[in-house]
């Protein structure tokens, strides 16, 4: 125990001595600084966005609720009262648009993962949905590609080269110092020593990695006592991340080559770690199973709503009805609810598609999932998403939601539209409630 | 002399195990890139192809109806796959593939293929474009990073520095060598690629061996701007360990922090504005008049009148044509303006956004030979933008034919469901055609890119002829 206190304490005080550790600590501490900061700016645009869109939408949902009270005894308020209070509504003269928002979670903005391709707010009406979440939101595709500097990827991609920097001439600096015979002279045997000193540096990584999460917790104002558990599974998963580092690293140094040789093969495992082998699997799987074509979903909605359009009324009511039969009234002629119902079929036939499009996607991503494992960078990456809740099964959970809204304001709106019956200013409020969700 | 130091570098760097082992890595790296990206690029041009002749055959098979509605029932534009995508596949999984073509809207180019895979996908694909870029030149480090500083370390240089040699003769020898072993590994995967090329499909790209040649020339320079910068940090160093560090230490930054950091910062010096704003924007122009004092309604009301006095008549009953076909090709026309004005607004922004990274290829070559790549790849933002605005001009002439035909021919009186067009009228609209750019345009494009090389090679060489007789001999 003396002997390991006598280690650290002079490898500390090499360490501490030492200008490369500093400029190489003080670089990594900047970096995740930086992380920090440009994942919250990301996080802050989003959420500004999304409140300028609620903000908008309830002005005009205000607006709605005025027009509803107009007197329409004067002529020029008839119009507005009429369109505040009636649910048909076609092309450009829809009842409302929705918006509901993809809130970012808490951790959002330590690991923007995948919440940068998809929008974070979807405006839709009653009429089909499928038609109006196929939206992107404006991004330079570069940056796209380029990816995000946030927290997690300080961790993932830039940690471990830390972690070899420190590590790679743990043994071969004594060697090439003239100090191994000296050291190998000592009663303590060199493996006790170059471990400790291993040991000693892997704390400094560790105290590292933990000081820049409390950092971005502090920074980005996320609340410690409400979020602990999630926490905790950060800091663990980077620990074992960075503790497999420091196992390649020790068997990097095991082979007792030059330093030279050392920071290659470090540099090489990295590489092939982090870059080649996530590329490789994404060209491996792109190749054995491609992504299934977007277009045959497009393709069969299309043709459906061209025969929807060509085909007799009839040919809408006779599949709508015997489904919804609380809204059968024996009405086979009204354009209205002609209209209204063929969205129906539309979305339904869209969800279906877009399940079967849905599975095919997760089997290509299922390949890519059982090999994850030889790309360690990815998988604590997608892992370290997941918990952010910005992966892309965080997004379909979303989708999911914006579906079940869409489905609340059609229970709102069908049964008026196939009675024929426009709003109450009581209908106006139950909607209006529905909007601060 | 220069000859005999060449021969040296060449024959000790491919006699030296560890090189034969990460080339031997590398050359199987490249091969599978190549084959297998060449593939995977053959497949998915032939789904587009497929498709799109599959939407076209839907547009002309889809029954008589009113032009009207035809040009609600729109059209598809696929996206083809560029020859030279699969040496760089670019922005290809982020820009979308397709976009639907219908009446009064223009719509985005949707589906990009990462908005459908995992995060997996974010880790990039393993392309010639990947391994020239980042490879190779940590390759060439480990070939020269202890050129000098090994001679040095084993007491050769001054033996050789006894000799009259002098160090800029030694220098381009060992720069020379090194370059050359460099191009021994290169030039077989590019005489693989090119014999891949297929030149018949040469309708979609007629210059495709060109920008090939352009590709590997440019290449060639940035691999010569890597050796010479690796040979003289080595002859600069005092030991191999110092050169190596600071060459690992500039790969990293250059190869790695400052590609990201750069995009990042461009993001937030130039900020794009919400998929909302930009609509509501355009919403409000084409409500209000782009000046804002044109509102819809009055805009149709003068054109009306303008009709009804062309035709010298006093109400729209009397026109000999069908007014319904003229307002909506104006009001398309008035939303066409909004649209290419709020457009433009946003692409300039990402050009604004792209070109400060292209600017910083004079800080660091990566950059430069990334934007350059992609612009012959074919796979950057102004092909998106290019084949974006094909699509679109391809929208307004079909729309702008179905409602010039019911402008003439559906006669007032005749009721909307009355009036039907047939095959022949939708075989007037031609197929979807793209073409790329040709290659003057694209480099006149990356002209920064270029004169970002071109600066890097210059200075190397003026540092290489004015300050190598400065490197130690001892």
């Amino acid at each position: 125990m003396k002997k390991l206190l006598h280690i650290f304490q002079f490898e500390w005080m090499a360490l501490r001595r030492s200008n490369t550790l500093k400029i190489l600590l003080l670089v990594t501490l900047g970096a995740g600084i930086y992380g920090i900061y440009f994942g919250k700016f990301e996080i802050d645009k989003q959420n500004t966005r999304i409140t300028h869109v609620q903000q908008h939408e309830i002005q005009q949902f205000d607006s709605l609720l005025h027009w509803a009270t107009l007197d329409t005894t004067l002529v020029r308020n008839k119009e507005k009262f009429e369109r505040a209070l009636s649910p048909v509504g076609v092309g450009w003269n829809k009842h409302f648009t929705y918006y509901l928002a993809n809130d970012p979670s808490p951790l959002a903005g330590l690991c923007l993962g995948q919440r940068d391709l998809f929008p974070s707010y979807y405006g839709f009406d009653v009429s089909s949905l499928h038609k109006q979440i196929y939206v992107g939101e404006l991004a330079n595709p570069m940056k796209l590609l380029t990816g995000n500097f946030d927290l997690s990827y300080v961790y993932v991609f830039l940690l471990p080269l830390l972690i070899v920097a420190l590590f790679y001439n743990l043994y071969a600096a004594e060697k090439e110092g003239g100090t191994l015979l000296l050291l190998q002279s000592q009663p303590v045997p060199l493996f006790f020593t170059l471990a400790s000193r291993g040991f000693l540096r892997f704390a400094v990584v560790i105290v590292l990695a933990t000081l820049l999460l409390i950092l971005a917790f502090l920074l980005q104002g996320i609340s410690f006592t409400s979020h602990m558990g999630l926490f905790m599974q950060w800091l663990l998963l980077i620990y074992g991340y960075c503790f497999l580092w420091a196992l390649i690293m020790a068997g990097i140094v095991w082979l007792r080559k030059s330093a030279a040789l050392s920071a290659m093969m470090g540099l090489g495992v990295w590489l092939i770690l982090t870059l080649i082998t996530p590329a490789m699997l994404n060209l491996f799987v792109l190749a054995d199973q491609p992504l299934p074509k977007r277009s045959e979903v497009i393709h069969s909605i299309r043709a459906l709503n061209d025969r929807n359009w060509k085909s007799p009324k009839s040919f809408v009511f006779d599949q709508f009805y015997p489904e919804h039969p609380q809204y059968k009234q024996g009405d086979t002629t009204d354009f209205h609810k002609w209209y209204y119902a063929s969205f129906t079929l539309l979305d339904n036939q869209a969800k279906t598609l877009n399940e079967q499009f849905e599975e095919q996607v997760v089997a290509s991503n299922k390949l890519l999932n059982q090999w994850q494992w030889l790309a360690p960078a990815a998988a604590v990456h997608e892992r370290l998403s997941s918990m952010a809740q910005t992966d892309r099964n965080s997004h379909l959970a979303f989708l999911q939601k914006v579906e079940s809204f869409h489905q609340g304001l059609k229970d709102v709106y069908y049964p008026r539209i196939f009675a024929n019956e426009a709003f109450d200013y009581d209908d106006l409020q139950e909607l209006r409630s529905r909007l601060n969700l | 002399m220069l000859k005999i130091i060449i021969k040296k570098e060449f024959l000790s760097s491919v006699r030296d195990v560890r090189l034969q082992v990460s080339a031997a890595i590398l050359l199987s790296l490249m091969i599978t890139a190549v084959l297998v990206g060449k593939e995977g690029q053959r497949q998915i041009q032939k789904q587009r192809e497929a498709a799109q002749s599959a939407m076209y055959d839907q547009w002309l098979n889809q029954g008589n109806k009113h032009p009207h509605s035809a040009a609600h029932f729109g059209q598809f534009a696929f996206k083809p796959k560029p020859i030279l995508s699969f040496l760089d596949v670019g922005l290809d999984h982020y820009t979308g593939v397709s976009v639907f073509l219908e009446a009064h809207k223009q719509n985005e180019v949707l589906f990009s293929g990462a908005q459908d895979s995992n995060g997996m996908t974010r880790f990039g694909e393993l392309t010639g474009a990947l391994i020239f870029q980042l490879l190779l030149p940590l390759l060439i480090i480990f070939l020269a990073f202890n050129t000098f500083t090994k001679e040095r370390e084993e007491g050769t240089l001054k033996m050789i520095h006894a000799q009259g040699l002098s160090m800029r003769t030694l220098l381009m020898g060992k720069v020379w060598g090194i370059y050359l072993m460099v191009l021994l590994l290169f030039i077989p995967i590019i005489f693989l690629a090119y014999l891949l090329l297929d030149r018949q499909s040469s309708s979609l790209d007629t210059e495709v061996t060109v920008k090939f040649l352009s590709l590997t020339g440019l290449y060639s320079l940035y691999f010569l701007l890597f050796v010479m910068m690796a040979v003289l940090i080595s002859g600069f160093s005092k030991n191999s360990g110092f050169s190596l560090l600071t060459l690992l230490g500039i790969w990293i930054v250059a190869c790695i922090i400052l590609p990201k950091a750069t995009t990042n910062f461009a993001g937030k010096l130039y900020p794009t504005p919400s998929q909302f704003e930009f609509r509501q924007a355009i919403k409000e122009k084409v409500k209000n008049g782009i000046d804002g004092h044109n509102p819809s309604d009055a805009r149709l009301a003068t054109l009306k009148q303008q009709v009804l006095d062309e035709y010298g008549v006093s109400t729209v009953e009397e026109l000999p044509v069908n007014w319904g076909g003229i307002a909506m090709q104006a009001g398309e026309e008035y939303t066409d303006d909004v649209y290419d004005q709020e457009f433009s607004k946003i692409e300039q922004i990402f050009k604004q956004q792209n070109r400060l990274s292209e600017w910083m290829g004079f800080i660091d070559p990566y950059l430069a030979i990334r934007h350059l790549s992609m612009g012959l790849a074919g796979t950057d933002f102004n092909h998106h933008v290019l084949f974006a605005r094909k699509a679109e001009n391809y929208r307004r002439a079909f729309v702008k034919k179905m409602n010039k035909d019911m402008e003439l021919n559906h006669k007032p009186g005749v009721a909307y469901a009355d009036y039907n067009a047939d095959k022949d009228m939708w075989a007037q609209v031609e197929p979807f055609e793209y073409h790329l750019p040709d290659t003057v345009s694209i480099l006149r494009d990356q002209w920064r890119g270029m004169a970002a090389l071109a600066f890097w090679l210059i200075i190397l060489l003026i540092i290489s002829v004015k300050y190598s007789n400065r490197i130690s001999g001892l």
